[in-house]
């Protein structure tokens, strides 16, 4: 049983690791190609960007990619280092030379063997910002959007916010609360070297780092904090720790169980495995009052309403949990007593 | 002898008719009018106090006043006829007679300043900002090609200005037209400048769709409708159904699709909004969003609009706010506006689709024809207030 599962994943990340290493030669080829056109337009024969479109549709399809069209319109809109909302839908007009057709077709090769788009393109939109990818850092989903635009809302008029992540990933969360509130400064924690390093970039290409700190440090019972933060109190904890049951990684998508770092997914059999440590971090390091708000699964808040009632009575509170917006239970906010 | 005769008979002929010129400040009614002003204008500023309504009129009122009293303390400067004559001495006479002559033409400086103000204040409509469209009309393609140049033109013209807008909605076509557009321009100027740039816009030319070299005629047209600030509009999460293309199925860490693409049904006016232009799909939904309040207010002032209409319509007859205003001929390298009468033809057309200078000036001309109509129209239904009358006897 578990042969057949593994086989075509193990294959397809064969394909997968072999493109990414092309496409990562490509993506560099690509900047010295579109730097060496502004300066000799006519490099090469042109071909129309609708033609080299041809037949890809149904090999993405046939590979179970979906929402195609705008795999196409982001793929294509990156090859010819444009912005995306500046790229018409039907490609109007444009054109590719030889150099950037052979990126193009590689990377779409790439996401045949369901690399996920956003390592592709090196780059994601998260709310108002715009944030470096980086293979084996946790790619920020459409939910946590909603997620954090709820804390934002909850958060727009308080004074000051002194704010803790726990494992931020790309930075994404952190770095979307300081730039949409002022007020807000944030510290962040984060178990892999490579995501610690890209939320710091990130930080700093947004121009966010005075605000931000992120330490690379493994939260573990007794050790929750790195020792230079040991004493710390914070006036709001977020968290999207790894919830994923592990009975469930059988029917994660390749894209997920091939390209993301599992260590960012694996949430134990009941998927609340790390979400306890944050609880025990919250009664430690939250001020009284002050709050704690996580992004977890579907049928994870009732089980938290559930835990806070039997084990944390006088620690931590339940205030409420709320929706995504597929209607999904998912978000929930505690509060420190 | 002769020619000092001449001169009197000229001069009094000049002050005949400027006083049924109705622009003139030789004119008695508009003598008046200006007086009642400048009375509602102290009237105000010992009331205003604390209402908004009557002090915005304060502060249109102003200039005019401030205007006018200046104008007054130039009169008073001028020598009368009788002292005139009355003076004995020669070289005094000389002196006075001079110096008549320097206000004289100060004078009527102060008039064309005043004039100006007082055409400024009959633009009595204020909003805060303007919904701008501009819609492919007759010609298939080509057409759509204008539309996208007109649209052009009319964004540049807003950078020019220095006015802010924002785009709501904007639909394009293959070979790089435009089949509508609905922006909205947020500066209280905006309206008194584009409410003279509403109508059909025509082209002639050769299109580029064409083969065989014939000259087209293809319009474009611009609606142009006012904001008020009270329009609001307020849309109640629970009156939207967000819709994305995953609708079902695992979410979160399971799976890793780019679901940004974004549909909002409208639930109590059956209004739907797209939004796909981002990458986000929540910067989608506030894109998406956005859409629709543009739509609830243009829904919302449309039907205003059509209420104010009929009643214009059934005060002026047929005005036909459709007409075509303006042509755009490529052959000849020029642009007229059929509303100017004289000069409205203007040349260098690449120019003037610039949306700088040559448009500003155009539309100057007209607003400048408006306000004078306003004005004149004002002043002829305009009755000197009754208890001004009594004071008076």
């Amino acid at each position: 049983m578990l042969k057949y599962l593994t086989q075509p994943l193990r294959r397809t990340t064969e394909i997968a690791r072999r493109s990414f290493c092309n496409s990562k030669l490509s993506g560099s080829s690509a900047k010295v190609t579109a730097a060496t056109t502004t300066t000799t337009p006519t490099v090469g024969p042109l071909i129309e960007v609708r033609e080299a479109l041809d037949g890809w549709s149904d090999k993405l399809k046939e590979a179970g990619v979906s929402d195609i069209d705008f795999n196409l319109k982001c793929i294509v809109s990156h090859v010819l280092q444009r912005k995306f909302n500046t790229v018409p839908d039907d490609f109007a007009q444009l054109k590719f030379n030889s150099e950037q057709l052979a990126d193009f077709e590689r990377f779409l090769e790439a996401r045949c063997a369901r690399m996920p788009l956003q390592h592709i393109i090196g780059e994601w939109d998260f709310m108002d910002i715009t944030l470096k990818t980086a293979p084996t850092v946790f790619i920020p989903r459409p939910e946590t959007e909603e997620f954090i635009r709820l804390v934002i809302e909850n958060y727009r008029k308080v004074e000051h916010v002194n704010m803790l992540e726990v494992g931020c990933g790309s930075g994404a969360m952190s770095l979307s609360m300081l730039h949409a509130l002022p007020q807000v400064d944030a510290t962040a924690i984060e178990r892999s070297k490579a995501a610690t390093k890209l939320a710091w970039e990130n930080a700093k290409l947004l121009g966010l780092h005075q605000r931000f700190k992120v330490f690379n440090h493994t939260m573990e019972t007794d050790n929750y904090l790195p020792t230079e933060l040991q004493d710390k109190q914070y006036d709001l904890i977020i968290s999207n720790p790894p919830y994923v049951k592990t009975e469930e990684f059988q029917f994660l998508h390749p894209e997920v169980v091939v390209y993301e770092n599992l260590n960012a997914l694996d949430g134990g059999s009941d998927g609340l495995r790390v979400a306890r440590l944050v609880f025990e971090l919250a009664c430690r390091h939250l001020r009284p009052g002050g709050q704690l708000w996580l992004e977890l699964g579907n049928d994870h808040p009732p089980l938290v309403k559930t835990i806070m009632n039997m084990q944390y009575q006088g620690r931590l509170n339940f205030v409420q949990s709320y929706e995504d917006q597929y209607k999904r239970e998912r978000f929930v906010q505690l509060e420190r007593v | 002898m002769f020619r000092k005769l001449l001169r009197v008979r000229c001069e009094s002929l000049v002050r005949r008719w400027a006083s049924t010129d109705p622009l003139s400040f030789q004119n008695e009614k508009l003598q008046s009018y200006l007086e009642s002003l400048r009375q509602e204008y102290y009237a105000l500023r010992v009331n205003a106090a604390g209402n908004d309504r009557l002090y915005a009129r304060l502060t249109r009122l102003d200039p005019v006043v401030n205007s006018l009293e200046k104008h007054r303390a130039l009169q008073r400067n001028i020598t009368s006829e009788k002292d005139l004559l009355a003076e004995k001495d020669e070289d005094m006479r000389a002196l006075m007679e001079e110096e008549n002559n320097v206000y004289t033409s100060l004078l009527r400086k102060q008039e064309e300043d005043m004039l100006q103000e007082l055409l400024a204040l009959s633009d009595d409509e204020d909003y805060p900002a303007v919904i701008f469209e501009v819609n492919a009309g007759a010609g298939g393609q080509e057409a759509m090609l204008f539309a996208q140049e007109l649209y052009d033109m009319y964004t540049s013209y807003f950078d020019h200005m220095g006015w802010e807008y924002e785009e709501f909605d904007r639909e394009t076509t293959d070979i790089g037209g435009l089949r509508h557009a609905n922006l909205q321009v947020n500066d209280p100027e905006a309206y008194n400048w584009l409410r003279f740039e509403a109508g059909v816009h025509r082209v002639q030319r050769v299109p580029a769709t064409e083969k065989s070299g014939r000259i087209h005629t293809s319009t474009a047209s611009i609606t142009v409708i006012p904001r008020p600030a009270d329009v609001q509009v307020q849309i109640a999460e629970r009156d939207l159904k967000i819709e994305t293309k995953r609708a079902s199925g695992a979410g979160g860490q399971h799976v890793n699709t780019t679901d940004s693409a974004v549909r909002i049904v409208h639930l109590p006016s059956g209004l739907a909004v797209e939004s796909q232009s981002e990458r986000s799909q929540l910067k989608n939904r506030e894109v998406a969003l956005k859409r629709l309040q543009a739509k609830l207010i243009h829904q919302q002032l449309q039907s205003a609009e059509a209420t104010k209409k009929a009643t214009r319509k059934a005060q002026q007859g047929n005005l036909n706010r459709n007409e075509k205003i303006r042509t755009y001929n490529f052959v000849q390298d020029r642009v007229t506006d059929h509303r100017v009468q004289q000069g409205g033809t203007l040349h260098n057309l690449p120019g003037f689709l610039e949306g700088g200078q040559q448009l500003s000036g155009l539309i100057e001309r007209l607003q400048l024809e408006h306000r004078k109509q306003a004005l004149m129209e004002l002043l002829e239904t305009w009755q000197p207030p009754p208890q001004e009358a009594a004071d008076k006897n």
